[in-house]
């Protein structure tokens, strides 16, 4: 019964954070956050890309290793650039990744 | 169908407005069927470390079906196996996802208008992925709440279906990160953030997004990176935008 009780916590902990801010920001927002809010996807977006492409996790802490998943990346934002398709972008970068980690260890 | 039809027919009557909801809620939710083939395997993988680390079938499938968060349940299998204390899972969940703060915040005013109740069921299934995918939309003019919920159910579905397959599999399973099959995610932000690079601005954030989340990766725990990058960048950015979007290239 004290996983579910931990499972519950997990969940109030988790929706809190997804339904607070779409709930208490409502109206018209002021136009500085407006401005803010719009860049916010650009950030984030970059926040979840850079970190797996350039880093390792090893136990608790991150280092850097640069490996296939570099040259993966490039290739996936060059795809997307020039075509800008997602299925396109993802099956390009894995491509790459397998091809490059088959040239390094080879 | 281009953003200009889709615009015309947010603005029709009841039946036809109905429609063409349903039509977006099903585009919503094919967009996001790339990311099955990333999704997929790491649902599969989930839900056998959390039967390795002791949970039955019943709590497994109860973590996907009503956390719905990735990185928290492999985190929390990890604590339950170390027989961590019920808080320390707990606290821990709350400093993983508080990022879904800024998600809420970015996707607000474009459901401005979208009933409250609407709001907090779209909030449930809220993920980095369908985030991404509905915000690429929105952006572009096109976005409505039944393509971003198109897009929520998608990835809800394909997690659920392969916790299920996770927990009938048992060990069986290859790691899908020999695979470099965990690349499926930022290839996918790769693919949703390149065209939304328009303005010098956008640029600048990115790079300055860049730098803080690698560095606060390095330095920071958990992924505070991601609050720190979203909120310091497009802030930042925010400032050099001042008069509007004439910061053009």
């Amino acid at each position: 019964m004290n996983i579910y009780v931990t499972i519950l916590g997990m969940v109030l902990v988790t929706y809190a954070a997804r339904v607070a801010a779409l709930l208490l920001l409502r109206g018209e927002l002021p136009a500085w956050l407006n401005r803010w809010l719009k860049l916010v996807p650009i950030a984030v977006f970059t926040a979840l890309i850079l970190p797996p492409l350039l880093l390792r996790e090893l136990g608790d802490a991150r280092v850097l290793a640069l490996g296939p998943a570099l040259p993966a990346g490039l290739v996936g934002a060059l795809v997307a650039w020039r075509w800008g398709n997602l299925l396109l972008t993802i099956g390009a970068g894995m491509l790459a990744f397998w091809l490059a980690r088959l040239l390094i260890s080879g | 169908m281009n953003n200009d039809t889709i615009r015309a027919a947010d603005t029709l009557t009841a039946p036809s407005a109905k429609h063409a909801a349903r039509g977006q809620f099903r585009q919503g939710f094919a967009d996001t069927v790339p990311i099955w083939i990333g999704a997929a395997p790491f649902g599969i993988l989930y839900a056998v470390s959390a039967l390795a680390a002791g949970l039955d079938w019943a709590q497994t499938l109860a973590m996907s079906l009503f956390v719905f968060a990735g990185a928290s349940q492999f985190t929390a299998a990890g604590l339950f196996a170390a027989g961590v204390a019920p808080w320390t899972i707990i606290l821990t969940t709350a400093i993983i996802n508080a990022r879904h703060l800024l998600l809420g915040a970015s996707l607000a005013p474009f459901v401005r208008g979208t009933p409250a109740a609407l709001k907090a069921l779209m909030a449930f299934q809220l993920t980095d992925e369908s985030y991404a995918v509905g915000m690429r939309r929105w952006l572009a003019g096109g976005g409505s709440p039944a393509y971003q919920f198109g897009s929520n159910l998608s990835l809800y579905l394909v997690w659920q279906l392969s916790t299920v397959a996770g927990i009938l599999l048992g060990g069986q399973i290859p790691d899908p990160a020999a695979y470099g099959l965990d690349l499926v995610f930022p290839l996918t932000f790769i693919g949703l953030l390149v065209p939304l690079l328009k303005r010098r601005v956008d640029g600048l954030v990115a790079a300055l997004a860049a730098a803080l989340a690698v560095l606060g990766a390095l330095v920071l725990p958990g992924s505070w990176y991601i609050l720190l990058a979203g909120v310091v960048a497009s802030g930042i950015g925010a400032l050099f935008s001042r008069h509007g979007d004439e910061v053009t290239r």
